[in-house]
């Protein structure tokens, strides 16, 4: 990869960071920040972003020919996948959209000219954090990504501590930031190492003035254990989601377009986000019973296979895989009500069928469970447990059907409902985890509008 | 004894196949035979043939494994030789029961080890299957652990933890050194968690330390951590005397702490005053009846011996280990990781293929183990703990 060093990042692998390293970057970054970031208008900056995206959707953009070119030796993932992740998120980056999002978390309209918001009882003030830290996880790009968009929205120096080895994807999107205004580049530093390094990060929390973390639980209250009193933190722990398809919709005519929309989700990003269905819920008594369901959907995950491969994956993911399939082959061998499909001579796909309702854990890369339900409250009883801890919901139901089914997976603590097809494509006003991402980044200023003062001394 | 199986066979629900019994007499025989393990046991030449016969009698008897045969087109009329009997993955034993030994006759039962939450693996035993076991167990565990040395033992016997196949195993050691030379030093909690007698071991330890007489030490990884801790806080290094040696075997499965190999051994070194040659790993599950030995005492007394400092495990001439592909199903080169598959011969009574959720690496001297080996970082979000 031929790109300037810009970035710790970019360092050659003999460069060895260190904590006065990291100091001075922080240092920097929060000077120039001063000097390019502070002032600027939100709408500049969106505009920014959105010729940005434009950038990367553009067939020669060096950008994105980079990632597709050597992402795939790099990250693992195939290159019809990462063009396909790639491609929804930034076709997410629209004016509109932003518009949205300022108006939904900051209340701002995106006109205004500075961080400052009006009414006619009152004005309040806005700031994002001036040294923003990001802790990313390296299970997918996309998180990083937009955690560096809203750190540029709140006009915030920012930080990122990629994972080891997913540095690649966040590198490339800041310097296409850095290609078209090399002035908000300056104030985006990445670098890379294992996690839980404390000698390094000690020195990034003590600049921090918040501190954005993704990861395990461990990950969140190791890296919540070492900030300084004054640092903000904002974790974002593990989740896990599943899909549910209603009776309404299975029916012959629909049937291949929700396969194609389940295996959609399956297949995005390998099945590796907080955002993927690990199991499929299909509501029983449909035209199309629920393992005919489960065999269609192996069908679509062995033809997509085709064009959209799985990527390379760990040993030890690997033979999680082998060991799983291996014990359902088992089992249904005695059982009529287990059923297996699964691609042969590889991992790629795999496709369980299993009357047990309780959520079970995948071992991911597009190995999916389809579970039939009699209805709704018993994908609940069957998630259960994981209370608090479930991300999307990706339905497939009629309108009327969703409206009912709604409000039940909002009282339960279901955090988003999506269609089928789009679990892994979150709107840039997605409420991460329930909570408004941007809006959480801020601090605010309210101004009480004094009241009229009298002048003959009298209240 | 007929390897072939033609036509609908008969299952007896009610007694076992005397085949069976027949078939583990003859085992046992070759097991116990006097020239091993000094010369080579003549069970290389007929390892295929025995595997065929076993495997025709386990799809006879085995209702549960032959099920998963014939979904797998492999039954006694198709398979050639031994590598391609059909093998049952560990995590089956936990949903079928997978036995030859009607519910009638089983008298003791192991469970593999994990938290009570988690449904166990079940591996059912009879009065001829244990003595199999134990006359498996023995002979190799002699094979390593010659000399005087008095035994130590870190976990509970068998009155506390019945269902242990790692305390059956030093309860039978014990009963073949004799009881004077064999001391148990663990106990089991109401919620059977494992204890230990510190108080016990230290003393122990200070008299081996008083007469010179060495010691060997046997425990899991987890109860050598618990010592270790213990040692550590008390300020207590010993120095147990020369000869002296330590076998650890098995994981942490959901315990509170976990370290490495590496680590583990340079504190048992540090604490104990077990050089690293002195220090032995055994890979052993409930769901077998033969355990694996790594070739450290071999290595140290060899001048040209593997210069890395791996450690690769072997197995006894009646059990042979396989790395398979996770992605092809198929075994690996060598030099290459794989999934731990297991034929043990010694497992008459219940399935003899055994497919592991451990990974190693295929050596020409044995297998490397790395165990289930933990991501460096979380990726994804499975929220799988263990």
């Amino acid at each position: 990869m031929n790109l300037p060093n810009y970035f710790l990042a970019g360092l050659p692998p003999d460069a060895e960071l260190t904590p006065a390293i990291v100091t001075a970057a922080c240092e920097t970054l929060k000077r120039n920040r001063e000097k390019y970031l502070a002032g600027r208008k939100t709408s500049d900056i969106v505009t920014i972003l959105c010729e940005v995206a434009a950038g990367w959707l553009q067939p020669e953009n060096k950008f994105r020919r980079l990632a597709l070119e050597d992402g795939p030796e790099i990250t693992g993932f195939s290159r019809a996948v990462l063009e396909k992740g790639l491609n929804d998120f930034f076709r997410q980056f629209t004016p509109e959209n932003f518009a949205a999002l300022l108006k939904q978390d900051l209340d701002e309209e995106i006109v205004a000219d500075a961080a400052v918001h009006e009414t006619p009882t009152s004005r309040h003030f806005w700031h994002g954090p001036p040294l923003l830290v990001h802790i990313a996880a390296g299970n997918i790009p996309n998180p990083a990504l937009m955690s560096l968009t809203l750190g540029l929205l709140t006009r915030s120096a920012q930080f990122m501590k990629c994972a080891s080895g997913a540095s690649f994807l966040p590198r490339l999107f800041a310097h296409s930031i850095y290609d078209a205004d090399p002035k908000l580049g300056a104030c985006l530093e990445l670098a890379e190492w294992q996690g839980g390094n404390m000698w390094l990060e000690t020195a990034l929390f003590a600049a921090a003035d918040c501190v954005t973390a993704t990861g395990s639980d461990q990950t969140l209250a190791a890296v919540r254990a070492h900030l300084p009193e004054k640092s903000r933190f904002i974790g974002y722990g593990q989740r896990v989601s599943f899909g549910f398809v209603t009776r309404e919709v299975l029916r012959d005519e629909t049937v291949a377009d929700i396969v194609s929309r389940v295996a959609d989700d399956v297949i995005a990003w390998d099945q590796n986000g907080c955002l993927s269905p690990q199991v499929i819920y299909v509501e029983e008594r449909g035209m199309v019973e629920s393992d005919k369901f489960a065999g269609l959907l192996a069908a679509e995950l062995m033809k997509h296979e085709m064009t959209e491969p799985r990527g390379r994956i760990s040993m030890e993911e690997s033979g999680e895989i082998a060991s799983r399939r291996s014990l359902y082959e088992a089992l249904a061998a005695h059982r009529g009500d287990v059923k297996i499909w699964s691609s042969q001579n590889s991992t790629a796909w795999t496709v369980v069928f299993e009357h047990e309702v309780r959520f079970r854990f995948s071992p991911l890369n597009r190995f999916i469970f389809v579970k039939p339900v009699p209805d709704l409250a018993t994908v609940l009883q069957g998630v259960d447990e994981l209370k608090g801890k479930i991300s999307t919901a990706g339905i497939a139901a009629t309108p009327e059907k969703l409206k009912e089914l709604a409000p039940q997976l909002a009282r339960w603590g279901v955090t988003r409902i999506c269609p089928a097809g789009q679990m892994q494509n979150p709107p840039l006003t997605w409420r991460h985890d329930g909570r408004p991402a941007l809006g959480d980044l801020v601090t605010w200023t309210d101004v009480e509008v004094q009241p009229q003062i009298n002048t003959d001394g009298h209240r | 004894m007929s390897v072939g199986c033609g036509g609908k066979p008969a299952v007896n629900k009610h007694r076992m196949n005397k085949e069976l019994s027949m078939f583990a007499a003859r085992l046992r025989g070759l097991i116990e035979q006097p020239e091993f393990p000094a010369g080579k046991l003549p069970l290389g030449q007929h390892f295929d043939a025995l595997a065929l016969a076993l495997f025709a009698l386990q799809f006879k008897d085995n209702l549960a494994y032959r099920k998963i045969c014939e979904a797998r087109q492999l039954t006694p009329a198709t398979v050639r030789y031994w590598a391609q009997i059909p093998f049952v993955p560990t995590g089956a034993f936990k949903e079928l029961e997978l036995s030859c030994i009607p519910p009638g006759e089983r008298t003791a039962v192991f469970h593999s080890s994990g938290t009570t939450e988690q449904k166990p693996s079940r591996h059912f035993h009879c009065a001829e299957s244990v003595a199999l076991y134990e006359a498996s167990l023995w002979q190799w565990f002699k094979a390593h652990f010659s000399g005087e040395n008095e035994f130590v033992f870190l976990t509970p016997d068998h009155k506390s933890a019945p269902r242990s196949s790692l305390v059956h195993m030093f309860v039978t050691v014990r009963k073949n050194v004799g009881a004077g030379r064999a001391q148990f030093f663990g106990d089991a909690a109401a919620d059977g968690a494992w204890t230990m007698d510190f108080d016990g071991v230290m003393q122990k330890f200070r008299s081996a330390g008083d007469d010179g007489r060495p010691l060997t030490v046997l425990g899991t990884a987890f109860s050598f951590v618990h010592l270790l801790d213990y040692l550590a806080a008390n300020h207590l290094p010993f120095n147990l005397p020369h000869g002296s040696r330590a076998m650890e075997t098995g994981g942490y499965k959901n315990r509170s702490r976990t370290m490495p190999k590496s680590e583990l051994h340079a504190l048992i070194t540090e604490y104990l005053g077990v050089p690293g040659e002195n220090i032995i790993c055994e890979y052993g599950m409930s769901e077998l009846s033969s355990q694996a030995y790594d070739n450290t005492l071999k290595r140290a007394g060899s001048e040209t011996g593997d210069p890395s400092t791996a450690r690769h495990f072997q197995f006894p001439p009646w059990a042979r280990v396989q790395i398979i592909s996770p992605e092809t199903g198929h075994e690996v080169a060598e030099g290459e990781t794989g999934l731990v598959r297991i034929f043990d011969l010694a497992n008459v009574f219940s399935v003899a293929a055994i497919q592991t959720e451990d990974l190693g690496i295929r050596r020409r001297d044995g297998s490397e183990l790395l165990g289930r080996a933990q991501l460096a970082e979380p990726r994804g979000c499975s929220l799988m703990t263990a």
